[in-house]
């Protein structure tokens, strides 16, 4: 191989890893942006309704598989942390939908 | 004279639970080990002393829901399972205990390392250890000095201590707590007791969410999100169900009656 050849190989080596490197990065920001997303709003559940209940389950739902594919201790903290606001959103959900039921 | 015909029985039945459960009556914690927890999932196999966790350390400076649901821990002891490699990774208590982190002006100790000097494990004993130490009693004893006085538990009434601003527990930390829009606060209500004389429990949402947000209860502890869903006896709470949870272990002790039973009943 000459020199223009291996340099053209050291250049796609190079953006092979930024490419990976920024994937990864912006990867793992992405669960947690969701994550925070489907959360931060945990404390507000009495006020939705429940077509905004389903939607913030479906929220936690998708969030849980981009979870479960981090390391270890990620996942054990996050886990229990969307467990514990997706069961509030379901309690909540849950009491809504028997509220309308006719008695 | 009449009540107490029927609040005698009552606390005569929370001694017998108590003294069924343990075999013998629990000896009662000084104000400065009120809310100690042992934690030893790990500490024996590593060859080190269980962790002795202190809350009121801690409860000075964070509040609950901080701990309890950003940083992940639970609510019964053990059931977290902690291992010395989460903290190194900044986890559980590393994501404060880091070496890194400043509160208050001051350097907050690291938590755990793969290896450790002589002089290093002089730190590892500040939480791995079993034998009561005088410098820890006598840190408490400093502290709840300036803090409002409280009959039992810990000594000290947490919740004036905030209103005074004794204390400000933080509720937020950055890269860790999700950013959370104000908490609406559903308004106080009354829980009718079964006994005669009793009076009601005023329970307040206000003074439990500003600590413990929404998620900490329900529906973990308290199945019912309106009120009157969740039915529970003084047996249950006593058993360590519902109020239970946190209180007589964390929180003010139950025997504590006119903390909760507040409502003026008409003579």
């Amino acid at each position: 191989m000459n020199t223009k050849g291996r340099l053209k190989l050291l250049i796609l080596t190079g953006c092979l890893s930024l490419f990976i490197t920024l994937q990864t990065a912006y990867g793992e920001d992405a669960w947690r942006t969701d994550f925070d997303a489907a959360c931060a709003q945990s404390d507000d559940a009495m006020a939705f309704s429940i077509p905004e209940l389903k939607k913030l389950i479906e929220q936690c739902d998708r969030v849980q598989n981009s979870i479960e594919a981090q390391e270890d201790t990620v996942r054990k903290v996050f886990l229990r942390r969307l467990q514990m606001c997706r069961n509030l959103y379901v309690f909540v959900l849950e009491t809504k939908m028997h509220e309308q039921k006719p008695k | 004279m009449i009540k107490m015909f029927f609040v005698v029985p009552i606390l005569l039945a929370a001694a017998g639970i108590a003294w069924a459960q343990g075999g013998m009556k629990k000896k009662k914690p000084l104000p400065c080990e009120f809310g100690s927890v042992t934690i030893n999932n790990y500490s024996r196999q590593a060859g080190m002393p269980p962790v002795v966790f202190d809350h009121w350390v801690h409860r000075q400076y964070y509040t609950c829901r901080l701990c309890h649901v950003d940083l992940g821990f639970g609510m019964t002891v053990g059931s977290t399972k902690v291992r010395a490699v989460d903290n190194m990774k900044g986890y559980f208590c590393g994501t404060c205990h880091n070496g890194k982190m400043v509160h208050g002006g001051k350097r907050i100790f690291e938590s755990c390392t793969k290896e450790y000097t002589r002089e290093e494990y002089n730190r590892c004993v500040k939480c791995h250890t079993l034998e009561r130490s005088a410098v820890k009693e006598n840190e408490f004893y400093r502290f709840s000095k300036k803090m409002p006085n409280e009959r039992l538990g810990n000594g000290i009434n947490w919740e004036i201590a905030e209103e005074k601003g004794l204390i400000k527990p933080v509720d937020y930390l950055e890269g860790v707590s999700s950013k959370k829009t104000n908490l609406k606060v559903t308004s106080d209500f009354a829980i009718k007791t079964k006994v005669e004389g009793m009076p009601d429990i005023i329970f307040s949402h206000k003074k439990h969410t500003v600590w413990n947000g929404c998620g900490l209860c329900h529906p973990e502890i308290f199945i019912g999100v309106k009120k009157g869903t969740t039915k529970y006896s003084m047996v249950e709470l006593f058993e360590g169900k519902y109020c239970g949870v946190c209180h007589d272990k964390v929180a003010f002790p139950q025997t504590d009656c006119q903390r909760c039973h507040t409502k003026q009943t008409q003579e």
